[in-house]
C-alpha cells in the first residue's frame, strides 16, 4: 500500500455504527459528568460537620487484647482520636508528635489511635517500629468509626471535650503546635 | 511600547491565527490534496511552532531580567533566586506551565512538519490541521484564563516571592516536568496522526509504522519523566518511597499504561491486520487520558500533593476533555465497517495470543487506576461522603496484574507467531523458565522468601531470559553460518532487527525495575528515634551518630543540617550523611532535605523529623531500602531501548522486525 501523494483514491463514505457510538458514549458521558460534577468542590475544604455534636459511640476491639472498647468507658477525660494506618505516608511522620503528646499530657488527656484499613500484624510491626505503645489502639473493623466520623481519609485527628462533644478536628498530619494548642484548649476545659 | 508582556501577549495571539488558518487550510487540503493546500498547511504549522517558541523564549527573557511588570514573573519571580532556577520557574506556576505546554506542542508540530509531511502527503494535511485544532484550544487558554502575559497591576513591586520552594529544592525538579511534558504533549502527535487515518478513511499497515514511531518518542519521555518524579520525590520529600498512587502519579501513569498497550497492539496489526479498531481506540483514549490527567493537576477537583489552586482552567479543559473523547468516538463509530480483521488469532498458544492477553492486561490495569482515581468523586456524588482509597487497594489489585503483565513480556516474544506444537513450546519455553527458577532460588538463597517478591524474581527472571535469547540467537545463527567474526555478526543482526533490539532492551529494563521495585518495597527497614548530640541509633546494619548542627544561609534559604557519622557494624567510619530542614524566604513551613547514601544494592536513606536549633538533640527516620538504585538504572535502560527502536531508521534497516530463525536469508 502506497502513501504517495497522488493517490487520489477517494475517501469512502462514513457509514454510522450505532453500536459503536452507543458503547463509546456510554462509556464516556458518565466519566465527563461525574468530572463536572467535581466542580465547586473544593477537595482542600473538609467540612466539620461533627465539631459541635456528640462524639459517635463506637465499640472497637483492642489491638493489644482484643477486648472490646467502648467510647463510653473512654469518656471522663478529654480525648483526641487519631485516625491512622500503616500504609499512610503522613500518619509516621504525626506519629512521634503524638507519642510525645501522650507522654507530657497523657494523665489529663485520653489519647487513642483508631487504625484504618489495616491488618492487625502490620500494625503491631508498625508499633514496634515506631516506638508507639504509648496509648490504646483500635482496629476499626469495616472502617465502621471512620465511617461514623465521616473520616475522609488518614491521618485525621478528633479532639473531643470531656462532655463527649467534638470540639475540633484536623485534617492531614498534625504539626506540633497545633496538637500543643488543641490539648492546651482541651485541657484548659476540664 | 514594545514591553515584554506586550510582546508575549502579541506572539500568543498570533500562533492562535496561525493555528486556526492552518486548521481549516488542513482540512480543507486533506480532502482536496492539492500541492498549494499542503504548503500553505506545512507553512502555517512551522510559524504556528515558531510563534509560541517565541513566547516561551519572550517568557524567559522577562524572567531573567526580573520584569515583575508581567504578573507571571511578579508571582514567581524573585531577586534572590538563582539564575538556573529563575528560568525554571518557567513551569512552576501554572500559566507559566500551560504557556511551556505551548512551546513543547510547538517544538514536536516543527519536528513532524519537517520528518513526515511530505514523505506522507496523504496523511499529513489532516495531521496537521488536527494537531493545529488542539493548537487553538492551548492558544485560547493561554490568550485567557491561563494568560501568563497579563500586566501586573500598579504600582509594579520590586521584588517577589519566588517559585514554590519544592521546585528549589534539587535538580530532578529541573528536569523532571520537562519530560513529563514532552511525554504528554507528545501523545498529541500521534492522536491526530490516528484522527487523520480516520477522516481520511485508510488504516493501513503502512501509516501505523510512523504513528508507532511517534507514539514511542512520547512514550520514552514519559517514561523517563514518571520515574524521575518518583526519583524527585524519593530524593526530596523525605517520607522514603517514591510512589504513593496519589492522583496525579497516577494521572501519568494511565496514558503511560494505554501507550504501553498500543505500542503491542500496533505491531499485531502491522503483522497480522487484527485488532485495527481496537489499536485505534488505544491511541486515541491515550491523549484523551493525558488530558484528562492535565485536567486532573489544573482543576483542583482532585486532593493531592501536586494540585495547582482551583483555578479556572478547569472548565476549560473539561469541555475540551468532551469534545475530544466524542469526537473520538463519533470518528471511530463512523468507519467501524474499514475496521475489519485482515487475519485471526489461530491459536491461544501464539505470539499474537500472547500480545492480546498482555493488551488485556495493560487495559485492565488502566481501570483499575482510573477506578481507583475517580472513586472518591463518584462516592461523593452518589452517596455525599468524602473518602480516599489509599495504596493497599492499589497495591493489592495492582501488584497481580503488574506481575502478570512482566510474564506475558516473556511469554509473547517467547511464543512464534501463528501456532506453536508441543515439542516448540518445551524448547521455547523451556530454558527460560529454568533461568526463572535459578534467579527465584538465588534471591531465596538471599533471603528473598516472602510469596510476592518470589514470584516477582521467577517472572523477571524468565522474562530477561527471554529477551537475552532473543538478542543472543540471532547473533549466534549468523556466526553460525560462518564468514563473519561475533562483532559482524551483532552488527548484521542488530543492523537487520534494530527495533527487537531496541524493544528487548525495554523489556530487560522492565524486568530489572520489576525486581527493584518488589525488593525495595518488601524489605525496607526503618527506625526512628530522637538522637542527643553525641549518641547513636542502629538501622539495619548501620549506626547513626549525630554530631551536632551547622547553619547554611543562601539569599532564597536558610538550613539547618543535622551532621551525621555513618558508621557499620564493626564501627568503622562509611561517610558523613547531612539530612537537613530548609526555611525558604516567605514560607511559613520548613522543608526537609532528606540525605542518602545510594550503593548498589541500598540505600541508606535518612531524614530529619524535628531539631534543636541549638544542635542539643534531633528527631530522624532512617531507611535502608534495597535495590532502590535498580530502578533509576532500569528506567535508563528502557529509554536507552526506546531511542534503540525509534531512532531515525537508515533506508536499509527498516525491514520488519525478525522472530528467532525467520528473518535469516538462507
Amino acid at each position: 500500500m502506497s502513501d504517495a501523494y497522488d493517490d487520489l483514491a477517494p475517501v469512502p463514505p462514513p457509514k454510522l455504527s450505532g453500536k459503536a457510538l452507543g458503547i463509546g458514549l456510554a462509556v464516556v458521558l458518565p466519566l465527563l459528568a461525574l468530572l463536572a460534577f467535581g466542580f465547586g468542590r473544593d477537595p482542600h475544604v473538609m467540612d466539620k460537620p461533627l465539631v459541635g455534636k456528640e462524639a459517635p459511640s463506637f465499640s472497637l476491639p483492642r489491638l493489644a487484647d482484643g477486648q472490646q472498647v467502648q467510647l463510653a468507658d473512654l469518656t471522663g477525660k478529654p480525648m483526641v482520636l487519631n485516625f491512622w494506618a500503616t500504609w499512610c505516608v503522613p500518619c509516621a511522620q504525626e506519629h512521634p508528635n503524638l507519642v510525645e503528646a501522650a507522654r507530657r499530657w497523657g494523665n489529663d488527656v485520653q489519647f487513642v489511635g483508631i487504625v484504618y484499613q489495616d491488618k492487625n500484624e502490620a500494625v503491631e510491626a508498625w508499633l514496634d517500629r515506631h516506638g508507639g505503645r504509648a496509648y490504646p489502639t483500635l482496629i476499626d473493623v469495616n472502617a465502621k468509626a471512620a465511617i461514623a466520623y465521616g473520616v475522609y481519609g488518614v491521618p485525621e485527628t478528633y479532639f473531643v471535650g470531656a462532655d463527649g462533644v467534638i470540639v475540633d478536628k484536623h485534617v492531614g498530619p498534625i504539626p506540633w503546635p497545633v496538637l500543643q494548642d488543641q490539648v492546651a484548649k482541651l485541657r484548659g476545659e476540664s | 511600547m514594545l514591553t515584554n508582556a506586550f510582546l508575549g501577549r502579541g506572539l500568543i495571539l498570533l500562533s492562535i491565527a496561525l493555528a486556526a488558518a492552518g486548521a481549516i487550510v488542513g482540512y480543507w487540503g486533506g480532502r482536496r490534496r492539492t500541492e498549494a493546500a499542503h504548503q500553505w498547511t506545512k507553512s502555517l504549522a512551522y510559524s504556528f511552532g515558531f510563534s509560541l517558541v517565541l513566547a516561551n523564549v519572550v517568557m524567559i527573557k522577562a524572567l531573567l531580567e526580573h520584569d515583575f511588570s508581567v504578573k507571571y514573573v511578579a508571582q514567581v519571580g524573585s531577586l534572590a533566586t538563582p539564575v538556573h532556577i529563575t528560568i525554571v520557574s518557567l513551569w512552576s506556576s501554572l500559566e507559566g506551565s500551560i504557556l511551556f505546554w505551548g512551546a513543547v506542542l510547538g517544538l514536536f508540530t516543527i519536528a513532524f512538519v519537517w520528518r513526515v509531511a511530505d514523505k506522507h502527503r496523504d496523511m499529513a494535511p489532516y495531521t496537521i490541521a488536527t494537531i493545529l485544532t488542539i493548537g487553538v484550544f492551548f492558544g485560547f487558554l493561554l490568550a485567557g484564563p491561563a494568560n501568563p502575559f497579563l500586566d501586573t497591576p500598579l504600582p509594579v513591586p520590586k521584588d517577589g516571592p519566588g517559585p514554590n520552594p519544592l521546585l528549589q529544592n534539587h535538580i530532578l525538579m529541573i528536569v523532571h516536568p520537562p519530560m513529563l511534558y514532552l511525554g504528554y504533549v507528545g501523545m498529541t502527535i500521534p492522536f491526530a496522526m490516528g484522527v487523520a487515518a480516520l477522516l481520511r478513511g485508510r488504516l493501513g499497515a503502512g501509516w501505523m509504522r510512523p504513528i508507532r514511531t511517534w507514539m514511542l518518542i512520547p512514550w520514552g519521555f514519559l517514561t523517563a519523566g514518571i520515574v524521575l518524579g518518583g526519583w524527585w520525590a524519593y530524593e526530596v520529600l523525605g517520607w522514603g518511597g517514591y510512589w504513593a498512587w496519589d492522583p496525579v502519579e497516577n494521572a501519568s501513569f494511565l496514558p503511560w499504561l494505554t501507550a504501553s498497550a498500543f505500542l503491542h497492539a500496533a505491531m499485531l496489526q502491522e503483522r497480522r491486520g487484527i485488532l485495527k479498531g481496537w489499536t485505534l481506540m488505544l491511541l486515541l483514549t491515550t491523549f484523551c487520558l493525558t488530558i484528562l490527567g492535565t485536567f486532573m493537576t489544573r482543576s483542583g477537583v482532585f486532593n493531592s500533593v501536586h494540585s495547582f489552586t482551583q483555578s479556572p482552567i478547569g472548565p476549560a479543559f473539561l469541555v475540551f476533555l468532551g469534545i475530544a473523547m466524542v469526537v473520538s468516538i463519533v470518528l471511530v463509530a463512523l468507519r467501524m465497517h474499514l475496521l475489519t480483521p485482515e487475519g485471526e488469532v489461530r491459536s491461544p498458544v501464539s505470539r499474537e495470543a500472547a500480545f492480546v492477553m498482555n493488551n488485556m492486561l495493560f487495559v485492565f490495569f488502566t481501570l483499575l487506576v482510573l477506578v481507583g482515581t475517580v472513586f472518591p468523586l463518584l462516592a461523593e456524588a452518589v452517596r455525599d461522603v468524602k473518602i480516599s482509597v489509599g495504596e493497599p487497594y492499589f497495591n493489592r489489585l495492582g501488584v497481580p496484574i503488574a506481575i502478570s503483565i512482566v510474564f506475558m513480556m516473556g511469554i509473547g516474544p517467547a511464543l512464534p507467531w501463528g501456532r506453536a506444537s508441543k515439542e516448540e513450546l518445551s524448547r521455547l519455553l523451556g530454558p527460560p523458565i529454568i533461568a526463572g527458577l535459578l534467579v527465584t532460588g538465588f534471591a531465596a538463597a538471599l533471603g528473598v522468601r516472602q510469596f510476592l517478591p518470589a514470584v516477582t524474581m521467577f517472572v523477571s527472571g524468565f522474562a530477561a531470559a527471554v529477551s537475552l535469547r532473543d538478542m543472543v540467537e540471532p547473533v549466534a545463527v549468523r556466526f553460525r553460518r560462518g564468514g563473519v567474526s561475533w562483532l559482524g555478526a551483532l552488527a548484521d543482526a542488530y543492523q537487520r532487527g534494530r527495533r527487537r533490539y531496541g524493544g528487548q532492551i525495554v523489556h530487560l529494563g522492565v524486568a530489572m525495575m520489576a525486581v527493584g521495585i518488589a525488593l525495595s518495597s518488601s524489605y525496607k527497614i526503618v527506625t526512628e528515634g530522637v538522637i542527643d548530640k553525641g549518641q547513636s541509633l542502629s538501622v539495619g546494619e548501620y549506626t547513626l551518630r549525630f554530631e551536632g548542627v551547622r547553619e547554611e544561609t543562601l539569599p532564597h534559604r536558610r538550613a539547618t543540617i543535622a551532621q551525621m557519622t555513618v558508621m557499620d557494624q564493626s564501627g568503622a567510619v562509611l561517610g558523613n550523611l547531612e539530612p537537613r530542614m530548609n526555611h525558604y524566604r516567605g514560607q511559613m513551613n520548613p522543608i526537609g532535605t532528606p540525605a542518602v547514601r545510594s550503593t548498589l544494592f541500598e540505600d541508606l536513606y535518612l531524614s530529619v523529623m524535628t531539631v534543636d536549633p541549638g544542635g542539643a538533640y534531633v528527631g530522624m527516620r532512617a531507611f535502608v531500602n534495597p535495590m532502590i538504585y535498580w530502578i533509576w538504572i532500569a528506567a535508563g535502560i528502557m529509554v536507552l531501548g526506546c531511542l534503540i527502536a525509534g531512532w531515525p531508521a537508515r533506508a536499509e534497516s527498516r525491514a520488519p522486525a525478525t522472530a528467532p530463525g525467520e528473518g535469516v536469508p538462507a
